[in-house]
């Protein structure tokens, strides 16, 4: 079961921000928030979750330098990083898997209702 | 080292050059656009619990609504992208077949509302093309899309893959209303819509082809049409075998 699995999610629009973690409370995760980039960065370090879901368009820091901090800090580095951003341009994906992520997806462009299985893929229960 | 790591900076590339209106804008929209899908999904899905048959049938449209203008701020995108030569091919092996027949199946639902007949043909072995496969899959859909919208009752697209050993063929002949001689000139330019074609299908943009025609020339490739008024058109468009 996947009951004790923490997940923080990194994102800046509350409506989203409540939408993904309701689905991922409804299913078993425990799920903590993070609106910016500085306050994401530090509850990583501080709770160190099973997971991250990591926005790039960001306040403050944005989701890029977040996860280049990330794989650069050998205490979290091998916290899995999905980026669930509205860049799809090819460059930004790029980007995004050559720092590191585990997984890039396009909020237009995935459906909701497979955000378990994405955390699934990436946390085998 | 970490130190370092720090002080560096990373660009979010696409974001970059990002000046007009229409690409700040369609930018903008995709944030709220992406909260009304995932809504919208997770009543569809059942997860808050059952809807009822109207609810269920509300939740639907809206969804499909909510698709449409996701694709509208694609192409918006995709067409300032255009303009300020921005818009950047991501060429890969991939295989045209295959995804001229994802693209039938797709579109075959709405072929069949339309009571149009799809047929697909294909002269010689068609390899393996070094293409941005998702790019090319929407210039087929388009061409399908349209070819189906502006067919007649009970009407027939033939779809042809040819191998003309340097390069590959893709034609879509539909026996549809035709294209005007004046229409004929400005097809291909943006957000050029005919006064008839919008009589017949107002919720079109005009940008589906001026997005195919850069993916294509992009691509290497070439795209055109013929067409008879009242007859039928044939859309189609060549890539370069590697």
């Amino acid at each position: 079961m996947a009951e004790q699995k923490k997940i923080l999610l990194i994102e800046d629009d509350k409506f989203l921000l409540k939408l993904y973690s309701d689905k991922l409370v409804r299913e078993g995760y425990t799920v903590s928030m993070a609106i910016t980039g500085e306050e994401g960065l530090g509850k990583v370090k501080q709770e160190r979750p099973d997971l991250v879901f990591l926005d790039i368009i960001l306040p403050q820091k944005n989701g890029f330098d977040v996860l280049r901090e990330i794989k650069g800090d050998p205490e979290i580095k091998n916290i899995p990083v999905v980026i669930l951003t509205n860049l799809g341009q090819e460059s930004d994906i790029k980007t995004g898997m050559d720092l590191g992520a585990s997984d890039y997806l396009v909020k237009t462009d995935f459906s909701i209702t497979k955000l378990p299985e994405i955390v699934r893929k990436i946390l085998p229960a | 080292m970490k130190n370092n790591m720090k002080n560096e900076k990373s660009e979010v590339p696409s974001m970059q050059k990002i000046s007009d209106v229409t690409s700040v804008i369609s930018h903008q929209l995709k944030t709220p656009l992406a909260g009304i899908k995932s809504s919208l999904e997770i009543l569809s899905s059942g997860d808050l619990g059952p809807l009822n048959k109207e609810q269920q049938e509300y939740v639907e449209l809206t969804l499909g609504s909510a698709g449409k203008m996701i694709s509208l701020v694609r192409d918006l995108l995709d067409a300032s992208r255009i303009d300020e030569n921005r818009f950047v091919l991501n060429p890969g092996k991939s295989d045209i077949a295959e995804l001229v027949g994802e693209t039938i199946k797709e579109l075959g639902s709405f072929a069949q509302a339309k009571n149009t007949r799809i047929t697909l043909n294909r002269a010689g072995t068609i390899p393996p093309l070094m293409i941005d496969g998702l790019k090319v899959r929407q210039v087929i859909s388009n061409i399908l899309y349209n070819a189906i919208r502006y067919n007649r009752g009970k009407g027939t697209i033939e779809i042809t893959l040819e191998n003309k050993g340097d390069h590959v063929l893709f034609s879509c002949k539909d026996s549809g209303i035709g294209i005007s001689d004046e229409d004929k000139k400005m097809i291909f330019n943006k957000f050029y819509r005919s006064s008839r074609v919008i009589s017949l299908a107002p919720d079109g943009t005009g940008l589906g082809l001026y997005i195919s025609k850069a993916i294509i020339e992009g691509s290497g490739g070439t795209i055109g049409f013929k067409s008879d008024e009242g007859k039928g058109t044939t859309f189609y468009f060549t890539l370069p075998i590697q």
